[in-house]
């Protein structure tokens, strides 16, 4: 599935209104700040098209706080600004050298039949799998189930698409025109 | 699949959508908004593929406006068989539809779509009427009661809601879940609650496959799980790499970029690029940095009003031919203000 263009109108457009918080700024010499304007930016119009209905997109918006509250708090309107930035998502965490201990000492007990050893280590892959996701999509560590998880990184991955389409577009235009 | 039309907007710009097929019957008319009829699929065995998609639906009603939760209860009283008109969701519907036939074909699944079909049922999302779509499961389920490929204990177990209310986006609460549990298999709400837990995971799984180019052809969770984790850290290096070029070409090409081309609208981001613009763009930046306030105070406001006009192409033409200097400035600003509507005329 591909983004659709309101979508990446919407992203512009709110991408554009981070950009020119910036402006005043206009003397970032530097590369790296504004690589880091636009990026943030980038990354809170991608996270508030979603209005804070989705977990990663709080998330996010959270973690470019940490970096840059003022951009946020401008970006995002009103009473949701508050919310977004100051609510605390609950942490499923658990110390894993424990947790591991524990199961070991389970399994010891159980009986193994090849089947079902098997079918453990596929299990075992597949946390494993699902953790790295839970890394690499933001928030993940928030999601405490599956599906959860997996209904969120479908819409990550389409946000994603959405703005590496729209910033791709946007770098080949000033690259062509900064060729002339 | 690349749907025309807008995810979540409600204009009727009268693109048709591909998928409008047989239950156009039913449409009853909708209330102020426009609705698109989903992709009915002519079997039935499709349309409880299409009953699999609340799912996955949840996360479209999530995004979609509040006008359409405010639909959705007019939506029942009306009784009208209406979707919103989310691209995303009918290319989902389209997706499933393909895949139920194919499994179906196979044969494997019958039950499986009954087990979905009686799931979704109590996911109930909000824009899909309660009628339609119990009388259809109803005349699902006599047609797979009819054939007798699959022997099913006709046992439907009704689990509270805690069970279906454990995915946390569904914020719908449906008082009763009725699965149907297959033959050899075991009946208590536990094993059907991890098994309804399980479909859903699958169910999505399988829209992450289509999401990610080359997963079809992986066998098993975790190769698939591996591909997904490598599309989306190649997605946000993507990202990165995207945003340092663009901090790199120019000092202030971001900022004049995004307004002009805020101001083209979505045809602009449907296609590629015409040369023109491109043109168009460059010596606005010019002018930026060198008339930073005169032009900062043109562009302030986002949907810009240009106001010059009566500039046209080959004028323009002359001037970025030019060399871009101090001379031509009150000219450009003027034939900048052409520019939207110059790229108007040729997209």
């Amino acid at each position: 599935m591909q983004p659709t263009s309101s979508m990446k109108e919407e992203f512009l457009k709110k991408w554009q209104m981070g950009l020119q918080i910036y402006r005043p700024l206009i003397d970032n010499t530097s590369v790296s700040e504004r690589r880091k304007a636009i990026k943030l930016s980038a990354d809170v119009a991608m996270a508030s098209l979603r209005k804070g209905t989705t977990c990663w997109s709080r998330a996010l918006i959270q973690k470019t706080a940490t970096e840059d509250n003022f951009l946020v708090r401008q970006m995002l309107s009103g009473i949701k600004a508050e919310t977004l930035i100051n609510k605390k998502l609950p942490k499923v965490m658990c110390h894993r050298k424990i947790v591991r201990r524990s199961k070991m000492i389970l399994r010891r007990r159980q009986s193994r039949s090849a089947i079902e050893e098997v079918a453990a280590k596929a299990r075992k892959l597949i946390k494993k799998k699902t953790q790295g996701l839970r890394n690499v999509v933001p928030g993940g560590e928030f999601m405490s189930n599956d599906v959860l998880l997996i209904q969120e990184t479908l819409d990550y991955i389409v946000s994603l698409q959405t703005q590496v389409n729209v910033m791709r577009s946007i770098v080949d235009a000033a690259e062509a025109g900064s060729e002339r | 699949m690349d749907l025309s039309g807008r995810f979540g907007a409600r204009s009727g710009d009268g693109v048709p959508f591909r998928e409008a097929t047989a239950l156009e019957s039913l449409h009853l008319g909708g209330g102020g908004e426009e609705f698109r009829q989903m992709v009915p699929p002519e079997n039935a065995g499709g349309f409880t593929a299409l009953l699999e998609l609340p799912p996955t639906q949840a996360v479209e009603l999530l995004h979609s406006s509040s006008s359409s939760a405010s639909q959705a209860t007019t939506l029942h009283s009306l009784g009208t068989l209406s979707f919103p008109s989310n691209p995303l969701l009918m290319e989902r519907a389209s997706r499933f539809s393909v895949i139920a036939t194919e499994n179906q074909q196979n044969g494997n699944v019958s039950g499986e779509t009954t087990t979905t079909s009686s799931v979704p049922s109590n996911e109930h999302i909000k824009t899909e009427p309660a009628e339609t779509e119990t009388c259809d499961q109803a005349a699902v389920e006599k047609q797979s009661n009819r054939c007798g490929k699959r022997k099913e204990l006709d046992k439907k177990v009704k689990s509270s809601t805690k069970k279906k209310s454990k995915s946390s986006e569904e914020n719908e609460k449906l008082p009763y879940v009725h699965v149907r549990a297959r033959r050899g298999q075991a009946t208590d709400s536990h094993s059907l609650a991890e098994r309804a837990r399980r479909e859903k995971i699958n169910a999505r799984m399988k829209l992450l496959q289509e999401l990610v180019p080359g997963c079809d052809k992986i066998q098993g969770t975790a190769l698939v799980l591996d591909e997904i984790i490598n599309h989306v850290q190649s997605l946000q290096r993507q990202v990165e790499m995207l945003s340092m070029r663009l901090a790199s070409v120019n000092p202030r090409i971001d900022f004049n970029l995004d307004t002009i081309l805020a101001s083209e609208n979505g045809s602009l981001m449907d296609g590629s690029f015409s040369g023109a613009t491109m043109q168009l763009a460059w010596p606005l930046q010019v002018m930026e940095t060198e008339q930073s306030y005169h032009h900062r105070q043109l562009q302030q406001p986002p949907s810009q009003q240009w106001p010059f006009d009566g500039l046209n192409q080959p004028v323009w033409g002359r001037e970025e031919n030019q060399d871009h200097g101090n001379d031509h400035n009150n000219l450009m600003v003027g034939s900048a203000s052409l520019h939207p509507n110059q790229v108007k005329m040729e997209l």
